[in-house]
């Protein structure tokens, strides 16, 4: 077979556009390249305007996952102005992160991922009688049968591969997706409730939320979220364990280096004791959080800066991007930049974020009884340890864990909730002020640091957002970034349809307008 | 909760009546559509520099599943969150349907276009200013998704280097003479894009718009012209701080200057809207968005310096 090169670009089913490039000998990855293919520079922008625009604009880094920019903005601006939300504040606040984050993991695993390891048309052997099955069927049958350049489109064309093999499972999994959507709507509803609307919810401000919770909201608000209880405890779970069954072998791929970062996240109503802890786990050993260990590298991103692998947070903004007859030039070069995405490490090591560093930290941390537990009992059930969550699956099946954690946290929240009470703290925009905010978004640790001026408008502003962990470039170093090591090592069955890679890259859940931003 | 397909088709139509459409698209054209005898059209969606809150706005429109506007009432060639299409299988279609499909599809664009820095956004080794060239010049008519697509928005905010451009500018930049239809807010409502697929496969043409390229139907007032608290403005009864109950314009209310329909279709299936919700409006589908001071405390010195020619003043200037 000798070396070949395989590329999937674009990636769809993920935020925004991302390239990857492998480098294949005798079936196996032994080189990967992750490109972040989009640059806006949000960050050198906000420099002049108000200090509380950020929270408005930062939520546009992503239309996916905002309402942790929103939080992460409205955190950093309370430190500055040395301000706390009250109880209601918190808790609507918490509310809207909840339902969000509910909504965006199945929003992942079914519209993004499920349908690479689920067979769509299984639906042809379908056989009884569940009307919106049967209509689809009928559409996919007409579909094939017409003469149109792409039948069943968006559905078809897909890569040629071996997907589930059980029908049930298939049908079952296929239900579950068109349930899904419904489900989704029900928490986006949710969200708007208190957020105003979603995606892009304008209530999250520095003080709290500014909507104030009547008896109406927060009944409309319970009884959609109850709604969606079963289907987030019980279908998403069961049909992650289905693709189990089907892929057992995607409980080893897929591993990345094993270096686990999060951010404190999901507290409770005083901003405290938070469900899942922030802190490091770096061999296997967990220590807490410190965030003077991050720094971050762009010997291969596209600046036109001297390298250097110390920059630390709030100093990007003097980067400058390279021009297009640049870009074309190091795109000649053999080892040249090749992607918008920076490098950022902890210690020097490369972290993969998101939901199985939420769970792993907060699970070797001791801090959280209830998770804990679950963890303990869903690895027994499946046969696994907690080291397979550095797989595919494992990244899959930590998303169902944790929201099954932030239903019942926010059914237990919504009765905190004291009706009619203002639930924002008003203030000043701070003066010649800094701060920062924490908080996990869907995809993982997220950072915001602000600097205000003599008037209250920003005078400088950096993000570390979870996707520019995972989709790194190399390092001056050299070493691959978290999702390229993930690729290394990948057999790859079908050069053409090379699907095992997608899965692995789609299995961390890339947001690429976050990442660069 | 597994919907049959009258149940979906009468929720289908209650969206036709919600986007103000049911004047001119019946419940036989809708049944019309789903069996064939009226042309489903042809969508190809493509994301520009975009954060894809326009798509996933698009996914959750309420009531009525996606899967039934993708399979009964459109058909979606490719959307970059929805297609199972990856890698070289993507270029294809695009490829093919420029050819095959010319002058038979709607392009959908979500996010601006970088033109100074066209390397800020690539696809499959190509700019963005290469495929929304493309693939705009062989569509039908183009549709602005969202304010960046429409008017720049946060892509063209001040300070940002990509030197970015709306869909329309892109167009005329390129000499390409297509219809665009913007339809700002950020994100896009998917009820105004709705409106304008049942209005294209009803009349193959698109609907009415205003200078600005918006359908009439949505932008023709202001937010503040048909805001709860309206009547509030014109007793002066101002809000001094967030949660008290009065017109929000000293705190900082885009509603006067922002052209939209959320008070009558407000988000998230009517759920909510950002007013209702407590804050000023933001102006998110205005020309000037973002702007540089938005909510801010009553007595903010500067924002009255800063805006001090503009409605801010007096509320009646």
């Amino acid at each position: 077979m000798g070396t070949q090169k395989i590329t999937i670009d674009p990636l769809s089913r993920i935020e925004g556009h991302l390239k990857f490039e492998t480098k294949v000998e005798n079936g196996v990855v032994i080189e990967a390249k992750c490109s972040a293919d989009m640059f806006r520079g949000i960050e050198k922008a906000l420099i002049g305007y108000d200090a509380r625009v950020a929270q408005q604009v930062t939520q546009r880094v992503c239309g996916v996952c905002p309402y942790a920019h929103a939080e992460a903005a409205s955190l950093a601006l309370e430190m500055a102005m040395g301000i706390k939300p009250n109880h209601n504040g918190q808790l609507l606040r918490n509310l809207i992160v909840g339902a969000y984050q509910l909504q965006d993991h199945l929003l992942h695993f079914y519209i993004l991922s499920a349908l690479d390891f689920i067979d769509i048309t299984a639906i042809l052997q379908y056989q009884d009688d569940d009307d919106t099955i049967i209509a689809l069927k009928n559409w996919v049958q007409s579909e094939l049968k017409s003469n149109k350049i792409f039948p069943a489109a968006p559905f078809l064309p897909r890569y040629k591969a071996l997907y589930a093999k059980d029908n049930n499972r298939n049908i079952s999994a296929i239900k579950n997706y068109l349930e899904a959507i419904h489900v989704m709507a029900d928490l986006t509803k949710a969200v708007a409730i208190f957020g105003g609307k979603a995606p892009h919810s304008v209530t999250i401000e520095a003080g709290g939320v500014t909507t104030i919770p009547t008896i109406e909201k927060l009944a409309k608000y319970r009884s959609l979220v109850k709604k969606t209880k079963n289907f987030i405890t019980v279908n998403y779970l069961t049909d992650i364990v289905a693709v189990a069954k089907e892929f057992p072998e995607y409980f080893k791929m897929g591993q990345g280096y094993g270096h686990y970062l999060s951010y404190p996240y999901f507290p409770d109503e005083n901003g405290e004791n938070h469900m899942f802890v922030g802190g490091a786990t770096i061999d296997g050993k967990y220590e807490e959080l410190n965030l003077s260990h991050i720094f971050e590298d762009h010997q291969y991103s596209y600046y036109k800066d001297k390298p250097d692998s110390n920059i630390k947070p709030m100093s990007s903004t003097q980067l400058t991007p390279i021009d297009y007859e640049e870009f074309k030039e190091e795109h000649k070069k053999e080892n040249g930049k090749y992607s918008w995405a920076r490098a950022p490490r902890y210690k020097g090591e490369i972290m993969e974020v998101g939901p199985v560093a939420r769970i792993v930290n907060t699970y070797k941390s001791g801090k959280n009884k209830k998770l804990i537990d679950l963890v303990d009992s869903v690895n027994a059930k499946l046969g696994i340890t907690i080291e397979n969550y550095n797989s595919v699956l494992g990244r899959h099946l930590c998303r169902a864990l944790i929201s099954s954690l932030i239903i019942d946290k926010l059914l237990e929240d919504i009765e905190k909730v004291i009706p009619d009470e203002v639930a924002f703290v008003e203030k000043d925009v701070p003066k010649n002020a800094s701060g920062y905010g924490l908080t996990e978004a869907t995809r993982g640790a997220l950072a915001h640091w602000i600097q205000t001026d003599e008037n209250g408008l920003i005078k400088n502003y950096d993000m570390i957002v979870p996707t520019t962990w995972n989709i790194s470039p190399k390092d001056s170093k050299g070493t691959p970034g978290a999702v390229e090591k993930m690729l290394i090592g990948t057999k790859i069955k079908d050069p053409d349809n090379p699907i095992e890679l997608a899965r692995i890259v789609r299995s961390t859940d890339p947001c690429l307008a976050c990442s660069v931003h | 909760m597994i919907l049959s397909r009258r149940d979906a088709l009468k929720k289908m139509f209650k969206v036709v009546v919600a986007v103000g459409a049911a004047n001119f698209f019946t419940f036989e054209d809708l049944l019309a559509l789903e069996n064939g005898k009226l042309t489903k059209p042809n969508i190809v969606w493509l994301h520009g520099s975009s954060c894809s809150g326009c798509s996933t706005s698009f996914l959750n429109i309420e009531d009525v599943s996606v899967v039934d506007i993708l399979t009964k009432f459109t058909n979606m060639v490719y959307h970059p969150d929805i297609s199972l299409a990856t890698g070289h299988q993507v270029v294809d279609i695009l490829d093919t349907c420029s050819k095959e499909l010319k002058n038979d599809y709607l392009l959908v664009v979500e996010g601006s276009i970088p033109v100074k820095l066209p390397h800020a956004c690539i696809m499959s080794d190509k700019p963005m200013i290469h495929w929304i060239e493309q693939m705009g010049k062989n569509a039908t008519a183009c549709l602005a998704a969202g304010t960046c697509a429409a008017f720049g928005g946060i892509t063209a905010m001040e300070g940002m280097m990509t030197g970015t451009m709306a869909l329309d500018k892109f167009l005329g930049y390129k000499n390409i003479n297509k219809p665009v239809i913007n339809l700002p807010n950020c994100p896009m409502k998917p009820e105004h894009l709705i409106y304008v697929i049942f209005h294209y496969a009803k009349f193959k043409t698109i609907p009415k718009l205003d200078r600005e390229g918006r359908p009439v139907r949505f932008f023709s007032q202001t937010v503040h012209e048909r805001c709860l608290y309206y009547s509030d403005f014109q007793e002066e009864n101002f809000a001094k701080k967030i949660g008290e109950v009065g017109c929000m314009l000293k705190l900082g209310c885009q509603g006067p200057v922002t052209k939209n329909d959320c008070m009558v279709i407000g988000h998230n299936n009517n759920t909510n809207t950002c007013i209702k919700a407590g804050h000023p409006c933001i102006g998110c589908a205005s020309k000037h968005f973002p702007r540089q001071i938005m909510m801010h405390t009553y007595n903010d010195k500067r924002a009255i310096i800063k805006f001090k020619n503009s409605y801010i003043t007096g509320g009646k200037a």
